[in-house]
């Protein structure tokens, strides 16, 4: 039966009496609801795979607790936790046939044959394996996708509690991994066990999850649903870390009940915020802010106007469905390269050329400029 | 039951519940190994670093502080003689090996040469034959009445050059050299021939010249291999006991010389101080290479491997073809003459006499006890290193305790400390008046075995864990599985194959074994290598020669089998030894 997963202040200190502690997971407190298909996302070293691993109890935590339902499952060795787990690279048993590979679970579990054989085959009908179950190979015979294949079915044999899966298309190649993200989903969906996704890879992330927790140095920095996650970032991070985001420097001119208005620096360009779309503590007067617009809202031209900012056309990148320019613009505005991409390629704009960059109105959003990367 | 005393104090049972809950079968397997190597390792090594410095004495109680072991080295001719001898001996036949194999390497593996496969195979067949069985051959090859010598003398006495007979030093460093050269050989061609060409071929495009080449690139590349080597080849030869024992005469070694003290007057004590020497200088020596290796060790940059160009000219392949067929001659000539000798009862002038069956006849009769006993102390020791060398492996490699450096330096310390040594360190341990006797025992050699041999097992697994990722065993674990349950069906089968081959390696040197059997052998456990011993010091170099040959063959059928089982060159399998 599938489960909810809660973390109650957990905290996860690597050498923790030693020289040099690291503190991976700071009191991180969320539930992840059953059936839930639930992405972990953060740059390496953001703590997602100790926090998956600790779900796992392949670590153990420092401090808090976590649950399985309403079971505290902290002290619990992984062996006796039910969870089914699919790692980074596949961890198939060379010396098992794909059947046995598949079965292992079950045998761990004294299942008996018949059982066995009737759940393997269900199983492997599901991740779309049965012809090759009736050849029954060595799993070193596979392909990428067919290794990632036996490696789910066999987390799903034994109908685990939570299924974890630790970045499981890293191994992939990019067309297979497009492919193989939908296949998860849709299995996921078929079982409907809890399952939790570990990635550093935001687009796949927002095409796989339900809801994304945004990590960063141990910290649960915003968690939500894509769209959530995309159209209201809380903060500079998050905003450029699901998608991209250029920032403006600037400062707070004033704030009032409904809008704010930041200044560009070195500009006399006013933008208009309303406030939910200011990701603020208290803005003040003369406060340094970011102006925050997505390459889709931004615009390049030849030609100058009252609102907008000078730069250089670095690289022009067709990308198929847009065309992605890639703009210098002075460091006082913006240390960082801006990315805007047009729906069409500007004829006139060319690499080295000078040109002026817009925000479409009423669209921007201000976030603080603390914790930009 | 368990409800009840729950609700009755329910901290205290969830504690023992708790304790009963963990998995205790870790624990019990590691245990004993720890236990093994505590009692039958590091004891000894204690007791004959205390015994070092205590006074001769016959009880082998513990006495009083002493330096007069070491003394000796100042004071007696005999010790000063013998530890120059080690260190001459051991010297030369390190540069000599070097002088030998480099070329050797380069021209196998940068030279077009027919029969490339065969004289691999034949180069490694020197390390395959026991050193002291090599040792005796050569005296029949260049013995006082050697058939080679008189030949050689016959031809050169016009010209008033006579070759020294092989009894001395002469011998010694010839016997050593011819056995060990392979190491550095294989060593070499293995580091020549997987050499990146690019990084040549660049330089030849930068504009260097051959010999510039080899000395700023090729040479600097393949230094790492070649330290190892003469390491190898230095531990070996300032550890061997077989090789002086027949043809030193009178110029002791260390090792000869810890067996001089303990046969001729049982001083165990005077005994470990040679032995601490003996060790002192192989400790010295291994940090000396590791220092001159360490600071010229490279990460290979590039990932693309090119065909290695062939030097192809004539001159080359016919220099270079006579050359290596000329060392390999050389150093077959002992398995030559030994499978002649085993068909005669004598060869002392120009052809050997009295050809007969009966050397092979016979063994039954003279051997069948001396043969139970090799098969069955090498057997033993070999199956029992193989559970010992995988544990401890596994303990370091997966476990990583505190201190798993140290675990991993005292398995891996018999792998240099001489065979003589290793015995000694037990005989100063359990003999005597020992609260654990041994003297005598097959217990005694099995453990020598083992605490001599586990080493080639522990590096054989545990470089096959550190390749295998430890996923496949979190996966286990996750399915639900103990620890147990996991070592059993994921960790044992997936390191099988580094056991197996581990273990034929020790299986066959132990087969082999003499020096550390020397020292610890009673009547009831001789084995073959002592009675050829003994049989070449009686002159029964007939027996001596057919009982060498059943050891070969058994131990090149062992050999051959595993490398078509297990597609590996003997060579690579050599390479730890």
């Amino acid at each position: 039966m599938s489960k909810n997963v809660t973390y109650d202040h957990v905290n996860k200190i690597y050498d923790e009496k030693g020289k040099n502690p690291v503190h991976a997971l700071k009191d991180i407190s969320f539930t992840i609801n059953q059936g839930e298909l639930f992405c972990l996302l953060g740059p390496s070293g953001c703590g997602k795979t100790t926090l998956l691993r600790s779900t796992a109890g392949l670590e153990s935590i420092s401090s808090g607790k976590m649950y399985y339902g309403d079971v505290d499952i902290s002290t619990i060795p992984p062996f006796k936790r039910n969870i089914g787990m699919v790692f980074q690279s596949f961890a198939l048993y060379p010396h098992m046939t794909i059947f046995e590979n598949v079965a292992y679970g079950l045998r761990v579990r004294k299942t008996p044959n018949d059982i066995v054989k009737k759940k393997v085959t269900e199983v492997m009908e599901l991740v779309g394996l049965g012809e090759e179950l009736k050849r029954n190979p060595s799993p070193t015979g596979l392909s990428g996708g067919q290794q990632q294949r036996v490696a789910i079915a066999r987390a799903l044999v034994y109908d685990p509690d939570v299924l974890l899966l630790d970045e499981p298309l890293a191994n992939l190649d990019a067309k297979l991994r497009r492919y193989m993200r939908a296949e998860i989903r849709r299995i996921q969906k078929a079982t409907n066990i809890t399952t939790i996704f570990v990635t550093h890879d935001q687009e796949e992330a927002m095409a796989v999850g339900d809801r994304l927790a945004v990590l960063r140095k141990g910290i649960v920095e915003q968690i939500g649903t894509s769209e959530e996650l995309y159209s209201s970032p809380r903060n500079a991070f998050v905003s450029n870390f699901i998608g991209k985001m250029n920032f403006f420097n600037s400062k707070v001119v004033s704030a009032d009940r409904e809008n704010i208005v930041a200044r560009i620096n070195t500009t006399d360009i006013d933008v208009v915020i309303p406030r939910e779309r200011a990701h603020l503590e208290n803005p003040a007067a003369g406060m340094d802010v970011l102006v925050g617009g997505r390459p889709e809202q931004l615009v390049v031209s030849r030609t100058k106007s009252s609102d907008s900012v000078m730069g250089k056309v670095n690289i022009i990148q067709h990308l198929g469905s847009f065309i992605r320019y890639e703009v210098e613009i002075a460091d006082a505005i913006s240390p960082a390269v801006f990315e805007i991409d047009m729906p069409t390629l500007q004829k006139d704009i060319h690499e080295q050329d000078i040109v002026y960059v817009n925000l479409k109105r009423g669209l921007a959003s201000l976030f603080s400029p603390e914790g930009r990367e | 039951m368990a409800k009840y005393s729950i609700e009755e104090n329910g901290k205290e049972t969830s504690r023992i519940k708790k304790f009963f809950q963990k998995d205790f079968s870790q624990a019990l397997v590691f245990a004993v190994p720890m236990l093994f190597l505590a009692v039958f390792l590091l004891y000894p090594m204690a007791t004959t670093l205390v015994r070092a410095f205590m006074a001769p004495a016959e009880d082998l109680a513990f006495h009083g502080f002493s330096l007069e072991g070491f003394n000796q080295f100042l004071t007696s001719n005999l010790y000063r003689k013998s530890l120059w001898n080690s260190f001459a001996v051991s010297i030369s036949v390190t540069l000599l090996c070097l002088l030998i194999g480099v070329p050797m390497g380069y021209c196998m593996a940068r030279v077009k040469m027919p029969g490339k496969n065969l004289m691999l195979t034949l180069g490694t067949l020197p390390i395959i034959m026991p050193s002291f069985v090599g040792a005796f051959t050569w005296v029949i090859l260049l013995g006082k009445n050697g058939f080679v010598r008189i030949f050689l003398n016959k031809i050169l006495s016009p010209i008033g050059i006579e070759i020294p007979s092989i009894y001395g030093m002469f011998g010694m460093i010839l016997c050593m050299t011819l056995s060990y050269y392979p190491f550095v050989f294989q060593l070499c061609y293995g580091a020549f021939a997987s050499a990146n060409s690019l990084l040549e071929e660049s330089a030849m495009l930068m504009g260097a010249s051959k010999a510039r080449i080899f000395r700023t690139i090729t040479f600097p590349l393949i230094l790492p291999s070649l330290g190892a080597a003469a390491l190898l080849v230095f531990v070996r030869a300032i550890g061997n006991f077989g090789i002086p024992a027949i043809i030193g005469g009178d110029n002791y070694v260390l090792p000869t010389l810890i067996y001089f003290e303990v046969n001729g007057f049982w001083n165990i004590n005077g005994a470990c101080s040679i032995a601490v020497v003996n060790v002192g200088i192989t400790a010295f020596v291994l940090w000396l290479q590791k220092y001159i290796v360490n600071r010229h060790q490279y990460e290979t940059i590039s990932a693309t491997h090119t065909e290695l160009k062939l030097h192809e000219s004539a001159p080359a392949r016919i220099i270079a073809t006579v050359y290596v067929v000329i060392i390999l001659v050389a150093s077959l000539l002992p398995q030559v003459t030994i499978i002649i000798m085993s068909f005669f009862t004598k060869w002392t002038g120009l052809w050997p006499e009295g050809f007969t069956l009966s050397n092979y006849i016979r063994i039954p009769h003279y051997s069948h006890h001396e043969l139970f006993n090799s098969f069955f102390l090498s057997l033993t020791a070999t199956l029992l290193c193989a559970v010992l060398g995988s544990i401890i492996a596994y303990i370091t490699e997966r476990k990583k305790p505190k201190g798993a450096a140290l675990l991993d330096l005292s398995v891996m310390a018999p792998f240099i400390l001489p065979g003589t040594v290793v015995s000694i360190a037990l005989l100063s341990a359990f003999s005597g008046n020992s609260w654990l006797r041994l003297t005598g025992t097959y217990v005694i050699i099995i453990i020598s075995f083992m605490i001599r041999r586990t080493p080639y097992v522990y590096r054989s697994v545990a470089a096959s864990l550190t390749q295998l990722n430890p996923s496949l065993e979190e996966a286990s674990t996750i399915a639900g599985a103990t620890w147990f349950y996991t070592f059993k069906k994921v960790s044992i089968p997936l390191i099988t194959p580094a056991i197996i081959s581990g273990s034929i390696l020790t299986l066959t040197t132990l087969l082999q074994e003499l020096s550390t059997t020397i020292l610890l052998y009673s009547g009831r456990t001789r084995t073959v290598p002592i009675q050829i011993y003994a049989a070449v010091q009686d002159g029964k170099l007939g027996q001596a020669s057919a009982l060498s040959v059943v050891l070969l063959v058994v131990v090149f059928v062992i050999i051959y089998t595993m490398n078509r089982r297990q597609g590996k060159g003997i060579a690579a399998a050599f390479k730890m030894g």
